[in-house]
């Protein structure tokens, strides 16, 4: 694999507003990357300065090896697919699709034939000629990202693009947006704030936490080993514990919590004794029972609520002192245990199962 | 049957009266006035088509109808023009509080009369006036530009700029910036977008914009009398005219007819053009 994009200590400030600390990152070509963050954290302004249409207050962006900080957009093929879509009211949806081959000087005839194809590419062939304003959302989508790879990019930039469709469309435009980064072999950076957009398309994901990146990894590192705090609670779903550890080697470290002392299997070195660590139990890793587990890590709470979403129930519960947890459980899985809230409840996970965070604490 | 809604019909009766009572009642009377005679100094009423007849069959008419057309195109065109960059750079170019300012300020020239800043033109225009005095300085003959179509022109824009400006800049400011920035993304270079995304978008309020310009112009006394020499007369002059001379009260209702119904053909296609979704079918 080669590079394609690469930003290096890229920093974008808006007046005394940081919109982007600090940015190092290398996209590979032919990778889905999506960048994923809480509002404000920088993701946008990352997208529009590879767009060109911010431009870094320092660092470098490159772009297939090109240095791009001074590349005004209109110059750079890296189209982008937007929120609100921008498509163009006073032109068809062919009309739409054929303006950027028609900046690049193509002929009128080639412009339709190349227009059309990709219309039919995306199945929405019949509606070439219609006005886009009397399109559906996600025929409107389609013309969208027709518009953006007619000019045949190496890169194409993705701004949240499924953000206003309803639930059932974003999952056959997901299948779309993959299939064709397949078969094109383009790279994709799509920005957006959810969760299983991102873990569902991308090869790798990016974590932006007040415009600095908080972990890059493969969805499910991301999700089973967050680098952080901030990622286990972002993605959601974690049990996070915090106290001081009491014994440690390679194999196990043992953490003092207000709760409990629980034992961690460390990944890495193992933190010295006395330090502050923090450990996430996922919540689809807990046991519950009715009946007290007496060995490795468990924990008695008191049922408080639960949250039923088809095959998974997600319970919440509270311990002694008022902590939260979360355990999530296949609904057939809940046999008869007895869910009245008030219940108490007993949570048992393995030492294999929680990811230690040193140093991490509230 | 629908039952009258009577509380909107309270609140829209005034308007309703006013438009009957001041519009619509001179018009039909001015209609109507257009086919009465005039014997001895005195108006009689009667339906002939006399007036009609006659006004059509004239060429002066016919000049001043042409002439009036055409300046009033004229000041279409230069004003929309010379309206543009400036609006353009109020709507991208500054910030809300600047454009606010400059539209407060776009709005004061209108609470002096306007024949009064026709007459300030004099000082400026005229063969002694500002402009030539500082082309003599430099040895340059005085250009004449009173009583001349130029004068006619810098006259209707005196009244139609500043609104021009401001029904532009309001046009200008309410694009979708997303859609330029769209337009740069798909390589559509700066002055470019300007015709391919900003004027299709702000397509209404230009075409409202010149149409003001249009009328205004084109019902105008002022500027073609004062500064445009009356020579030869455009309509409005020529209503004048009529009627100062034996009292021709209907044959100057004929000219003032056809000015509506230029006018309002006008407006009607104007208006079309500009809420017409898309320029190609």
């Amino acid at each position: 694999m080669t590079a394609l994009v690469e930003l290096e200590g890229v920093v974008k400030r808006f007046g005394d507003f940081t919109a982007v600390e600090r940015m190092d990152l290398t996209i590979e070509q032919g990778e889905f990357i999506a960048i994923m963050g809480p509002s404000g954290c920088g993701k946008t302004t990352t997208l529009r300065m590879l767009a060109g249409l911010e431009q870094p207050t320092s660092g470098t962006i490159r772009i297939g090896g090109e240095m791009m900080n001074d590349v005004p957009p209109h110059k750079r093929d890296t189209p982008l697919v937007w929120q609100s879509l921008a498509l163009f009211p006073f032109l068809n949806a062919r009309e739409n699709v054929e303006f950027g081959l028609k900046m690049r000087g193509f002929d009128a005839a080639t412009r339709k034939r190349k227009a059309l194809d990709w219309l039919e590419r995306l199945d929405i062939g019949e509606f070439a000629e219609r006005n886009v304003d009397t399109l559906s959302g996600g025929q409107r989508q389609r013309v969208a990202l027709a518009r953006s790879l007619v000019t045949e990019p190496q890169l194409l930039l993705l701004d949240e693009p499924l953000s206003a469709l309803d639930a059932h469309l974003v999952i056959r435009m997901q299948s779309v947006l993959t299939r064709l980064q397949r078969e094109l072999g383009i790279t994709f950076v799509y920005v957006t704030h959810s969760q299983s957009e991102a873990f569902a398309m991308a090869d790798r994901v990016v974590i932006m936490s007040k415009g600095n990146i908080a972990q890059i990894g493969k969805p499910r590192d991301i999700y089973r080993t967050p680098a952080n705090r901030f990622v286990a609670e972002f993605v959601g779903r974690n049990n996070i514990l915090s106290g001081t550890v009491t014994t440690a080697d390679a194999a196990a470290v043992q953490i003092e919590t207000p709760v409990g002392s629980f034992t961690v299997t460390p990944e890495g070195p193992p933190p010295a004794i006395g330090q502050t660590a923090s450990f996430v139990i996922a919540a689809d890793l807990v046991n519950i029972t009715e009946t007290a587990q007496n060995t490795g890590n468990s924990l008695s709470c008191t049922l408080i609520s639960e949250e039923f979403i088809g095959s998974m129930v997600t319970l919440f519960l509270e311990a002694a002192d008022g902590t939260e947890f979360k355990v999530q459980v296949q609904e057939r899985a809940l046999g008869s245990l007895d869910l009245k809230s008030g219940n108490t409840l007993h949570l048992s996970w393995s030492a294999d199962n929680a990811h230690l965070l040193i140093g991490e604490t509230e | 049957m629908p039952r009258p809604n009577t509380y909107a019909l309270t609140w829209r009766l005034p308007i309703i009266v006013w438009q009957l009572l001041f519009f619509i009642g001179p018009l039909l009377f001015m209609i109507a006035m257009s086919f009465f005679l005039v014997k001895n100094y005195r108006m009689i009423e009667a339906f002939e088509m006399k007036n009609w007849v006659k006004m059509f069959g004239r060429n002066y008419f016919w000049d001043s109808y042409w002439l009036t057309l055409w300046l009033a195109t004229l000041s279409t065109i230069v004003t929309t023009l010379v309206a543009f960059p400036a609006s353009f750079a109020l709507a991208f170019r500054t910030s809300e509080t600047t454009r606010r300012w400059a539209i407060f300020l776009l709005i004061i020239p209108f609470f002096t009369s306007y024949l009064v800043r026709t007459f300030s033109w004099y000082t400026i225009l005229a063969e002694s006036g500002v402009i030539n005095a500082m082309l003599g300085t430099i040895g340059i003959d005085p250009i004449t530009m009173l009583n001349t179509k130029f004068g006619t022109i810098v006259g209707y824009m005196t009244l139609t700029l500043p609104l021009v400006v401001v029904l532009q800049t309001f046009a200008l400011a309410n694009i979708d910036r997303n859609l330029v920035q769209a337009a740069r993304n798909l390589g559509c270079p700066p002055w470019r977008t300007i015709l391919t995304v900003i004027v299709p978008l702000a397509k209404t309020g230009l075409i409202v914009a010149a149409l003001f310009c249009f009328i205004l112009s084109f019902g105008d006394f002022v500027a073609p009398y004062y500064l445009g020499g009356s020579k030869p007369p455009t309509l409005p002059i020529l209503i004048i005219d009529t009627t100062k001379s034996g009292q021709q009260w209907p044959r100057a209702a004929v000219v003032a007819v056809v000015m509506m119904v230029t006018l309002i053909t006008i407006a009607f296609t104007a208006i079309t053009l500009a809420y017409r979704k898309r320029a190609s079918a």
